[in-house]
């Protein structure tokens, strides 16, 4: 008789094991909530490290990073049904920044509860809004300014800056480089992509995803396209490409550079 | 499947290797043989925390005792080919008690206390308190009465539930570090276990296989459910005064994918597979024993994070 009623306990205990696997998918989603897209620079597989970590190319030059700069805007989200969110204009122009805190984390507020895989962004400063003029630029003029993100208003924006020092084969002794992107006479050069998100971002009233994007800055030079620092290298002054044929194919390269890693729902 | 191969190879292997002895009778009582195989040392229960290190002892069958159990594992503390790789000690004391109902059924209880910490990259963290409570039953299925049987064999069945008394904190598992770097899994978990004992004379193998199915805890966390598995050889010296056994084998255990809010979470998955092997020796009431595991094989969090070795250290009292 003990023994059936061990069993019985026994029974019981497996079926609340089993049973309490249900879940609370029936959470209402309904409000705003926040989404935070990390920019974690990287280089190959490599986290970056400023200044001190030399970086090889494949063709052999070896890059030191001191400072990386880039325009994320115009952010648009899509949720798992395919609809979208399109974060207001006015609210959705970032400048990515590896030397500071603030440039690695951007908040979006007043986001719709909702389960988004896929995030839309551009890099650099779309066309329509350069044409709005300097008075159309609200605050983000200033701050591109103060960043450096500025040649003049009518050179535009630079979309992305990317500086250091490199060595090749050729070029023995550190040598200074720098890549900055924007409009040329010929090509405007903003570019926008599309990622997804390994998992699903759970926008809640009650839970702010942070999104995870891992930029692999090897590909500005050394992606689809292959530039040689070397061969820009004019009198050994460094290696400065501002415009140019190059700049398209930077371009092409940059909107590979991002994926994201993870994303934590918390 | 390679692992079910490793324990059908060690019971080939055992009794190949039993039919060349004579028959006898055993003279040895093994009403006192008994190992619990467990997930006890669970550092939390959580991933690749531990469980396969076995519970219980060769020497007593009914028993309170304490055991100090060390964990030692290398964690990738990022997510980059650069990352920094950090150390983990998963440190408990727990006492235990495994105590006869009636004659088939056993009631044990585990209250471990786990002192944990961790190297990160921003300075050494540390957490310590009260882990999961276990408490668990277990029903002697089938048992050999006799003695005169070339083989005696002994199953038993069990189950129980694990408490969510060990402290989950959230913030512990941002990051991409180890996921387990808790005092407890905070969800209500509930192991099935069983456990296989056959012998002949004072050689005997213990085989034992337990599940736990664990639950969403109030964070929306849900560690995955987890398998064990173990096969352990040990040989009974029956001295005068002291009886000694020493043990080894072989112990895996495979963890399922841990889950957020329903969703799956990248490289929390993992299995590892250790040789283990000890030592316990047994005077009047009293038993002491030291146990050591040296992974084998392992996988754990996509290569993320490596378990070093474990060790453990016991008194019991027996009933």
């Amino acid at each position: 008789m003990k023994n059936t009623l061990y069993r019985a306990f026994a029974i019981v205990t497996l079926s609340i094991a089993l049973v309490s696997c249900s879940n609370d998918d029936n959470q209402e989603v309904s409000g705003n909530g926040k989404l935070i897209l990390e920019f974690d620079n990287a280089y190959g597989s490599n986290d970056l490290i400023l200044n001190t970590q030399g970086n090889t190319t494949s063709n052999n030059e070896v890059l030191k990073i001191s400072l990386v700069k880039y325009i994320i805007s115009n952010v648009v989200l899509t949720k798992a049904d395919g609809t979208t969110f399109t974060y207001p204009k006015s609210k959705s122009y970032f400048i990515a920044d590896e030397a500071t805190a603030a440039g690695r984390e951007f908040e979006l507020t007043d986001v719709p509860a909702g389960d988004y895989v896929k995030v839309k962004f551009g890099i650099g400063v779309d066309e329509d809004q350069w044409k709005l003029g300097a008075s159309g630029q609200g605050d983000f003029l200033a701050k591109a300014d103060a960043a450096g993100m500025m040649w003049s208003w009518a050179a535009g924006y630079k979309f992305l800056a990317f500086e250091g020092t490199f060595t090749s084969p050729t070029v023995t002794t550190p040598t200074s480089f720098m890549i900055h992107t924007g409009k040329t006479g010929t090509d405007y050069n903003y570019t926008e992509v599309t990622v997804d998100m390994p998992t699903k971002a759970l926008v809640r009233t009650t839970i702010t995803p942070e999104v995870h994007l891992i930029t692999d800055l090897s590909k500005i030079i050394d992606g689809k396209n292959k530039i040689k620092l070397s061969d820009n290298n004019m009198g050994g002054m460094g290696a400065m490409i501002m415009g140019g044929a190059n700049l398209p194919l930077i371009t092409q390269n940059i909107s590979a550079m991002f994926r994201v890693d993870h994303v934590h729902n918390d | 499947m390679k692992k079910i191969i490793v324990i059908c190879t060690l019971f080939i292997g055992f009794s190949a290797f039993s039919s060349t002895v004579k028959d006898s009778i055993s003279t040895f009582t093994f009403q006192r043989l008994a190992m619990m195989e467990d997930f006890d040392c669970d550092a939390c229960g959580c991933s690749a925390s531990g469980g396969s290190m076995g519970f219980g002892s060769m020497l007593n069958n009914n028993f309170v005792g304490l055991r100090y159990m060390k964990q030692s594992y290398t964690s990738r503390d990022g997510i980059f080919a650069n990352s920094p790789w950090i150390d983990e000690n998963f440190n408990t004391i727990q006492a235990w008690a495994r105590i006869p109902v009636t004659d088939k059924i056993q009631i044990s209880a585990l209250v471990p206390y786990h002192f944990n910490d961790r190297k990160l990259t921003a300075g050494t963290e540390s957490i310590q308190g009260l882990g999961d409570i276990t408490v668990m039953a277990l029903y002697t299925v089938f048992e050999t009465k006799k003695d005169s049987t070339f083989f005696t064999h002994k199953v038993n069945l069990g189950g129980g539930v694990k408490l969510p008394t060990g402290k989950f904190t959230e913030a512990n598992n941002l990051g991409s570090v180890n996921q387990s770097f808790q005092l407890g899994t905070g969800s209500w978990d509930f192991p099935l276990i069983s456990e296989y004992v056959i012998k002949h004379k004072n050689l005997g193998l213990n085989t034992t296989l337990n599940y736990i199915f664990k639950t969403e805890n109030s964070k929306n966390y849900q560690y995955g459910d987890q398998f064990n598995y173990a096969g352990t050889f040990f040989y009974l010296f029956d001295l005068k005064s002291v009886q000694i056994v020493p043990q080894a084998g072989l112990a895996g255990e495979m963890y399922q994918t841990n889950r957020q809010h329903n969703l799956d979470l990248p490289n929390t998955a993992g299995d590892i597979l250790f040789g283990k092997f000890g030592i316990e020796a047994g005077k009047d009431k009293f038993s002491v024993g030291i146990n050591a595991m040296l992974p084998i094989s392992q996988n754990l969090s996509n290569g993320n994070m490596e378990a070093n070795y474990r060790w453990s250290v016991n008194l019991n009292y027996t009933l």
